[in-house]
C-alpha cells in the first residue's frame, strides 16, 4: 500500500504531539478527519454510495442478483465482497498489483460480516432453498490517503442504506411450478435495514497512545494496529490486528473500549446523515462520484 | 457479476466531452437524466437498466402560427379547415395511444388533416402493433396529411418522471396531458393567438378524459369528433366499435367460455398443461379447426379442435393457447363439407377427401388467445334483410375466416363491390366478431379490383414505394464515377449479352464466353450490382428485405425495388455502362472449371436477346460475330454442363406454365398458351446454377456461421406412393431411394403408345417433392439441394428480384474484400429471421402468381364461352378425378357426386388408385374430355367448371353439344 517516508525527526514530532493529544494537523487523538459522503452516486446499481475521508476516496456499488440460496442456509441471502484497488488510487495498483491488498480487504470484510446480527439475511430470501437476492457489494478504491477500513466500512453502510430491491412475487401454478414475477413499478422496492450493520474503527498504536483515523505519516509511524468493528449499540463483530508490532493485552483491552466508544458515536451522527440526504429526493443537488 | 465500475472512466469521459460538445454544436441547454427500469431476464434474474435520456430546448411546435419557435420549416397548417359541430374554431387534433391503435383506419382518411402526434403514443403503438406502428409512420410521412411528430418525451417542459405508485400506462396518460397543456399554452400565448387556434385531445378512456377536462383541456372522446364532423358523415362507418357499443349490439347469452388471462397462459405453457400454436381454421368446416403446436424437429404435432365453443373465436392465423380435452373425448376429424348458413361448396377438394382416416386425433379447446393475426379481410358485404338497418354480416373471400358483423350506412353502395373490412373485437356473447368497414377496392369481377384482392389476400406489399424509400435512390442522371471505377475491374471491352424472355426489362445477368490464349474458354456471368445502390439498413434496404421478391402476375409486375433501379441503372440492358457483379471461370473444353474469382466490375453489355433470338443466332450458320460466338462457346459449355449435373442425378421435373396473350387495349387475355422451352432457355439456367454454386461455396467457406443458402429437402419416401403407384398403373417402376435412381427412372419410363406419358410423371414428381427454402449456415446442418443434386446452393444471379440474392452479394463482397461489412449480416439470428420472412413472401408470391392466372383463366373462359378439350386423370379421388388440361396447362375437378342429384354408385381403390363409377373405372392417366365452362354464379368465388364428356357414363356424362352442365365444381392449380 502507498506509504511515505517519515524522518526520525518528523517521527519524533508526531510521536510526541500525540502524547500530547495534539495531532500534526490539529486532531485529537479520537477524531476523525473530515469526511463527505453522497449516496445514489452510480444510477446503474442498486445502492451506491460515495465517501471521502481525508484524501481517501471510496466508491460502493451494491448490485442485487437472484441466485441460488447456499445449502446450509436455504432461507438466507448472502453477500460477495469484492475490492477493487484502482490505479487511480495509486500507480502501484497498477496491474495486478492492487489484489493483494484488495483480497485482504475484502477478506476482513466477510469476517466483519460473518454474523447473523449485521445484516437480515432472512429477508434476502425469496423462496427458501430455490430463489434467494446476492447482494454484490463492489468496493471501488478512488483514492488511498490512509484508513481504508473505516472509510469502506461507512460506505458500505451507507450503499447498503441507499440499496433498493426490486420486489418480487412468487407465482405457483396448478403443477407446483414456481414462476418469478417482477413488479412492473420502478418505485415498488425492498430497503434493507441498515442500523446494525457495523462500522470498523482501525487505531493505530503510535508510541504509548493509540489513535483513530490515522494519516499515512501517523501510520508509519505505528508498529501495530487494531481493527475493530462496532455495531450502533457497541458490540464488537470482529477484531483483528494488523501490522508487524505487537501489542500488550492491557492495551488491546485500552484500544477496544477506545475502538466501541469511536464506533458508537460515528453511528448515530451517519444515519442521522443518511436519512436527510434520503428526505431531500429528486431536489438533492447530486455531486456524483466525479465531482 | 457485471463489473459496473469498469464503464465508469469511459462513461464520465464521454459525458463531459459529449455535452461540451452539443453545448458548442446547437447552444442549446441539454439536461441530462437518467432513466431506470428493470427487466427480467430469460435465465430468471433481474436486470436493472439504466438508459440516458437528454432534454433539450430546441424542440419546436411545428405549428404555422407559432413565431416563437425558431423552426425551419412547418408542418401543422394555419388553417385547419375541418368542419366539426363541436369545435367551431380552427384546432389541431391529439390522439391519445388507444385512439391511434383502434381508429388507425379513422385517421388514414384524407379529411383527418393536422395532427399532433405525440412521441409517447407513437412509442406505445410501436410496443403493441407493429402494424400500425408502420401505418402511422407512413401517414407522418404523407405532406399532405400534415401529421406532426412531437418529441414530447425529449422536451424539458413536457417530459415527466413517473412517479411512485403510478402506473406505466398512467404516466403515459399523464405524459400526453401534460403535452396537451403545453400545446394549449404555447398556442395561446404565441402572438398570433388571433387565429384562436386550439388542440384537442381525442381518448376513449374515461378517466383520462376525465382528468384532461379537470385541467383545462378540450378534450372529446373519439367517436363524439367524428360524428361531429358534419361534413363527412361517411367516416363514422370507419369508426372501430368500442366496449360500450358492443354491449348493445347483442344479446346478453353468453356464448364463449372466456378467455384466460396471458400471465395464466404462459404458466400453463410453461407447465405443460397448456400447448402454444398457430389456429388454423378449416377451409371446409366452419365448426373445424387444428391448431399446429410447434415441437423440436419432428415432434411437431397437430390438435383438433371442433365446434364453436372449442374454437372460441379464434380466428385463422391466431396464435392460440389450447387446452387437450380427455382421451375419451379425442374425435377424428369429420369429412363434411359445412359452410356456415349453405353457401356453395368449396373450391378445394384435396384436403376434404385426404384424410378420411377413422383414427382419431389429440383434440382440444382454444383456452386463451396469446397474439391476434387480424389484418383487414377483402370480401362481400351480405346486405341485411331489413331495410333500414345499418348492421350487416360481411363476407371474407378467405372461407378460414369467420363472417364479420360490420356498421355502415352505405350497405346499398357497398352492395356488389369488394370491400374491406377489419375486426375491432369478438365479445363473448356475440356469434360473429364485430368489425368495421375500411374501404372498397372496387366492383366484384372487375378486373383491377380482382388483383388488388389477390394482392392482399396474399399479404403482398404493393403500395407505391415511400418518399422516405424513394429518397435513397442515386440522383438522376446517374453515372458511373471514377470512385466507382477504382474499386472494379473494366470489363466494358468483353463481348457481354443477356438473353431474357421477351419484354423483359429488369435484366439482372449477363454472360459471355471467350477463347483465351492458352486455348482454355473463359465464361463470365455478370449479375446487376444492385447491393452497389442498396446500402444496408436505409428505408430503401428495409422496404425491399420486407417485399422479399419481385411477384410476377399476369400483366402485372409488383417490384421490390423502385422501377428506376429495377427497369434502368440495375438492369444490364444493352449498349450502355453498368456496375456488375462478376463471377468468372476459366474453363477447359470439357467445361471443367479450372479457376474461379469474383469481382466487382463495369461492364457494356453489347446485346440483349430474347430467348428465340439466341436460339436463331446461334442456328445460323452464317453469322459469325464476336456475340454469335460467344453464345455458341456458352451453349456448347452449357450442354456439357447439363449432361455431367443429370449423371450426378440432378432431377428434371415438369411443370405447365401458361402463358397468356394480353389484348393490348382491354388487356383481356386472348389467347393462353402453355411456354415452350428453348436450348437457349436451359444454357442461361445451367450457368446461372454453375454461379449459385460457386458461390455458395464461397461465402460458406468464408462466413460458416451466417453465410444465406438455399436449401431442397429430400422428401419423405410416403411422398412418393402416389407416383410409383401411378407409374405401376401402365408397368413402368419408379425407384425413389435417391435422386439419381428417380431421374434415371423418370427418364426410362415410357409407354410407346402414349408420348405425353413422361411429362405426366414429371408432372406428378413434381408434385411429390418438398419446396426449397433459405436458411442460415449457422442454423442448420443440412445443405443438401434435392432437385439439383449439389451439395450447396444459394441464389445469387436475380438481385432485382430476390431480396436473398442482395445478401449473398453483400457477403461475397466482404469475402473478396469488395465492400465492408455490417452487424446484422455477421448475426446468424437476424439472418435467420430474414430467411422466415423471405420463405414466407416466396411461397405467397408463388401463391398470388397462381391465384392471378387462375384469374385470368376465368376472363379467358368468360369470353370464349364453353369448350371442349381433351385432357389426362392427374389424380383419383372418392368421388371426384381431377383432370389436367395440357392445352392451357391447367387442372380441374370433375365431380361425381352433388348435393342435388343422388349420386352415382361410386367404388374407390385405394391401391390403384381407381374410381369406379356405375360401369366405367378411372385410372391416374386416362385419356379423358370434359367440357370446360365458367360457373360465375356466386360472384365472389367465380370458377372454372368441368364435366365429363367421353367417356359416356349415363347419368354421369352430359353431352358434348349440351352446354350448360350439371352442378359441377373444378379447381385451377398452375
Amino acid at each position: 500500500m502507498a506509504t511515505v517516508q517519515v524522518s526520525e525527526a518528523e517521527k519524533v514530532y508526531i510521536l510526541h504531539g500525540i502524547r500530547d493529544d495534539l495531532r500534526v494537523d490539529g486532531r485529537g487523538c479520537e477524531d476523525y478527519r473530515h469526511m463527505e459522503t453522497e449516496t445514489d452516486v452510480v444510477s446503474n446499481t442498486d445502492g451506491s454510495a460515495k465517501v471521502t475521508l481525508g484524501h481517501t476516496a471510496v466508491l460502493v456499488g451494491i448490485k442485487a442478483e437472484i441466485r441460488k440460496p447456499r445449502p446450509m442456509l436455504p432461507d438466507e441471502g448472502y453477500l460477495e465482497f469484492f475490492v477493487d484497488c484502482s490505479a487511480n488510487a495509486t500507480p502501484e495498483f497498477e496491474g495486478r498489483g492492487g489484489e493483494e491488498l484488495g483480497t485482504e480487504l475484502s477478506n476482513t470484510l466477510y469476517k466483519v460480516f460473518n454474523n447473523k446480527h449485521s445484516v437480515d439475511l432472512k429477508s434476502l430470501c425469496i423462496s427458501a432453498g430455490e430463489h434467494c437476492w446476492v447482494l454484490y457489494v463492489d468496493v471501488l478504491l478512488l483514492q488511498c490517503d490512509g484508513n481504508l477500513y473505516d472509510a469502506i466500512s461507512i460506505a458500505i453502510k451507507a450503499a447498503l442504506f441507499n440499496t433498493k430491491i426490486p420486489r418480487v412475487h412468487i407465482s405457483t401454478d396448478d403443477e407446483g411450478g414456481k414462476e418469478i414475477e417482477l413488479s412492473d413499478d420502478p418505485f415498488d422496492c425492498m430497503r434493507l435495514n441498515v442500523e446494525n450493520v457495523p462500522c470498523i474503527v482501525t487505531l493505530c498504536k503510535v508510541g504509548h497512545r493509540h489513535v483513530v483515523d490515522a494519516t499515512l505519516q501517523e501510520k508509519a509511524c505505528s508498529v501495530a494496529s487494531l481493527i475493530i468493528s462496532v455495531t450502533h449499540k457497541g458490540t464488537v463483530t470482529c477484531l483483528r490486528k494488523v501490522g508487524g508490532g505487537s501489542l500488550d493485552p492491557e492495551s488491546i483491552f485500552e484500544m477496544t473500549e477506545a475502538g466501541k466508544r469511536v464506533g458508537k458515536a460515528l453511528h448515530t451522527p451517519l444515519m442521522n446523515l443518511l436519512k436527510q440526504e434520503e428526505s431531500l429526493g429528486k431536489t438533492r443537488q447530486k455531486v456524483g462520484f466525479l465531482g | 457479476i457485471t463489473r459496473w465500475w469498469r464503464q465508469i472512466n469511459t462513461v464520465g469521459c464521454c459525458y463531459f466531452q459529449g455535452s461540451r460538445s452539443c453545448r458548442l454544436l446547437t447552444s442549446t441547454v441539454i439536461m441530462l437524466k437518467s432513466k431506470t427500469f428493470v427487466k427480467k431476464t430469460r435465465s430468471g434474474g433481474v436486470l436493472k437498466i439504466v438508459r440516458e435520456h437528454y432534454l433539450r430546448d430546441d424542440i419546436w411546435c411545428g405549428s404555422e402560427v407559432c413565431t416563437e419557435c425558431k423552426q425551419e420549416s412547418t408542418v401543422l397548417q394555419r388553417d385547419t379547415c375541418i368542419e366539426s359541430n363541436l369545435c367551431a374554431y380552427p384546432h389541431y387534433l391529439i390522439p391519445d395511444t388507444n385512439v391511434v391503435l383502434h381508429q388507425i383506419d379513422v385517421l388514414e382518411d384524407p379529411v383527418i388533416r393536422n395532427v399532433i402526434i405525440l412521441q409517447t403514443v407513437l412509442q406505445e403503438v410501436r410496443h403493441r402493433s407493429a402494424p400500425v406502428y408502420k401505418r402511422i409512420k407512413d401517414i407522418i410521412h404523407e405532406k399532405e396529411k400534415h401529421f406532426y411528430t412531437f418529441t414530447n418525451e425529449h422536451h424539458r417542459e413536457t417530459f415527466i418522471e413517473r412517479e411512485p405508485g403510478e402506473s406505466a400506462n398512467d404516466r403515459n396518460d399523464r405524459a400526453i396531458r401534460v403535452a396537451a397543456t403545453w400545446y394549449t399554452q404555447h398556442l395561446k400565448t404565441s402572438e398570433s393567438a388571433a387565429d384562436g387556434l386550439k388542440v384537442v385531445l381525442l381518448t376513449n378512456d374515461q378517466g383520462n378524459k376525465q382528468k384532461a377536462a379537470e385541467s383545462g383541456l378540450l378534450v372529446f372522446k373519439c367517436e363524439e369528433y367524428i360524428k361531429s364532423l358534419i361534413a363527412n358523415p361517411e367516416l363514422v362507418d370507419r369508426l372501430a366499435l368500442t366496449n360500450d357499443e358492443k354491449n348493445e349490439i347483442t344479446s346478453s347469452k353468453v356464448l364463449f367460455p372466456e378467455h384466460l388471462p396471458l400471465s395464466r397462459i404462459q404458466a400453463g405453457i410453461k407447465s405443460g398443461s397448456f400447448l402454444q400454436g398457430t389456429f388454423r381454421a378449416s377451409r371446409d368446416n366452419y365448426l373445424e379447426a387444428t391448431v399446429f403446436v410447434p415441437g423440436e424437429g419432428e415432434d411437431s404435432t397437430e390438435v383438433l379442435l371442433q365446434g364453436l365453443q372449442n374454437l372460441n373465436r379464434a380466428v385463422h392465423q391466431d396464435v392460440v393457447a389450447v387446452q387437450l380435452l380427455p382421451r375419451d373425448h379425442w374425435v377424428a376429424p369429420s369429412s363434411v363439407v359445412l359452410q356456415d348458413e349453405g353457401m356453395a361448396k368449396d373450391e378445394n377438394p384435396e384436403e376434404e377427401e385426404e384424410e378420411k382416416a377413422v383414427s382419431v386425433k389429440p383434440t382440444g379447446k382454444v383456452v386463451g388467445i396469446i397474439k391476434r393475426n387480424w389484418r383487414p379481410f377483402c370480401g362481400m358485404l351480405n346486405v341485411s334483410q331489413i331495410k333500414e338497418s345499418t348492421r350487416h354480416l360481411f363476407t371474407p373471400a378467405d372461407r378460414r375466416i369467420p363472417r364479420i358483423r360490420i356498421e355502415t350506412r352505405q350497405a346499398s353502395t357497398l352492395a356488389g363491390q369488394r370491400i374491406m373490412v377489419a375486426i375491432d373485437g369478438w365479445p363473448k356473447d356475440s356469434r360473429y366478431p364485430n368489425g368495421h368497414f375500411v374501404r372498397s377496392l372496387g366492383g366484384a369481377g372487375e378486373k383491377d379490383t380482382e388483383e388488388e384482392v389477390l394482392l392482399l389476400e396474399h399479404d403482398v406489399p404493393h403500395q407505391a414505394f415511400s418518399q422516405a424509400v424513394l429518397s435513397f435512390l442515386p440522383k438522376m442522371p446517374w453515372a458511373i464515377t471514377p470512385e466507382d471505377m477504382k474499386q472494379r475491374q473494366d470489363l466494358r471491352q468483353l463481348t457481354v449479352c443477356s438473353v431474357d424472355p421477351p419484354g423483359c426489362t429488369d435484366i439482372d445477368d449477363a454472360l459471355h464466353c471467350r477463347e483465351l490464349d492458352n486455348g482454355n474458354l473463359e465464361v463470365g456471368v455478370h449479375i446487376a450490382d444492385v447491393s452497389h445502390f442498396i446500402r444496408p439498413g436505409n428505408a430503401l434496404d428495409k422496404e425491399a428485405a420486407n417485399r422479399g421478391t419481385t411477384v410476377y402476375l399476369c400483366g402485372k409486375r409488383i417490384d421490390m425495388v423502385p422501377e428506376l433501379l429495377s427497369s434502368n441503372l440495375c438492369s444490364l440492358r444493352s449498349n450502355v455502362e453498368r456496375l456488375a457483379f462478376s463471377c468468372i471461370w476459366e474453363m477447359n473444353h470439357e467445361a471443367e472449371i479450372l479457376k474461379t474469382w469474383f469481382t466487382k466490375s463495369i461492364i457494356n453489355s453489347k446485346a440483349s436477346l430474347t430467348y428465340a433470338e439466341a436460339q436463331m443466332r446461334i442456328d445460323d450458320t452464317t453469322m459469325n460475330d464476336d456475340i454469335t460466338k460467344s453464345l455458341r462457346g456458352l451453349n456448347k459449355l452449357a450442354k456439357i454442363l447439363k449432361r455431367r449435373r443429370i449423371e450426378n442425378g440432378a432431377l428434371t421435373l415438369s411443370s405447365l406454365e401458361v402463358r397468356f396473350h394480353i389484348d393490348s387495349e382491354t388487356h383481356d387475355p386472348i389467347d393462353l398458351q402453355t411456354k415452350e422451352l428453348m436450348e437457349t432457355n436451359s444454357m442461361v439456367e445451367e450457368f446461372m446454377l454453375l454461379a449459385n454454386i460457386s458461390v455458395a461455396q464461397k461465402i460458406y467457406d468464408e462466413f460458416s456461421e451466417c453465410a444465406l443458402l438455399r436449401k431442397h429437402p429430400a422428401p419423405p419416401p410416403s411422398n412418393y406412393d402416389i407416383l410409383i403407384k401411378a407409374a405401376k398403373s401402365k408397368n413402368v417402376a419408379i425407384h425413389t431411394d435417391s435422386a439419381k435412381a428417380l431421374a434415371d427412372s423418370l427418364d426410362m419410363a415410357t409407354v410407346d403408345s402414349f408420348p405425353y406419358f413422361n411429362t405426366l410423371l414429371r408432372i406428378l414428381a413434381t408434385r411429390c417433392m418438398m419446396q426449397a427454402v433459405y436458411f442460415c449456415s449457422g442454423m442448420d446442418s443440412d445443405f443438401h439441394h434435392y432437385g439439383l443434386a449439389s451439395p450447396i446452393y444459394t441464389h445469387f444471379t436475380s438481385p432485382i428480384r430476390r431480396y436473398s440474392d442482395i445478401i449473398v452479394h453483400r457477403l461475397l463482397a466482404v469475402a473478396i474484400g469488395a465492400d465492408s461489412t455490417y452487424p446484422d449480416l455477421m448475426d446468424k439470428h437476424k439472418q435467420s429471421a430474414l430467411c422466415n420472412n423471405l420463405n414466407y413472401r416466396h411461397k405467397m408470391a408463388q401463391y398470388a402468381q397462381r391465384a392471378s392466372v387462375a384469374f385470368h383463366t376465368q376472363l379467358f373462359f368468360k369470353t370464349r364461352g364453353v369448350l371442349n378439350e381433351e385432357g389426362f386423370v392427374l389424380f383419383v379421388r372418392k368421388n371426384a378425378i381431377i383432370v389436367l388440361i395440357p392445352k392451357f396447362g391447367m387442372e380441374g375437378t370433375v365431380f361425381f357426386d352433388s348435393k342435388d342429384k343422388t349420386a352415382p354408385n361410386l367404388v374407390f381403390d385405394e391401391e390403384g388408385p381407381t374410381l369406379t363409377v356405375e360401369q366405367h373405372t378411372f385410372h391416374i392417366f386416362d385419356k379423358v374430355k370434359v367440357t370446360i365452362s365458367l360457373d360465375a354464379s356466386n360472384i365472389q368465388h367465380q370458377k372454372i367448371r368441368m364435366a365429363l364428356i367421353d367417356p359416356v357414363i349415363s347419368g354421369v356424362s352430359v353431352p358434348a353439344e349440351d352446354l350448360e352442365p350439371q352442378s359441377k365444381k373444378s379447381k385451377l392449380d398452375r
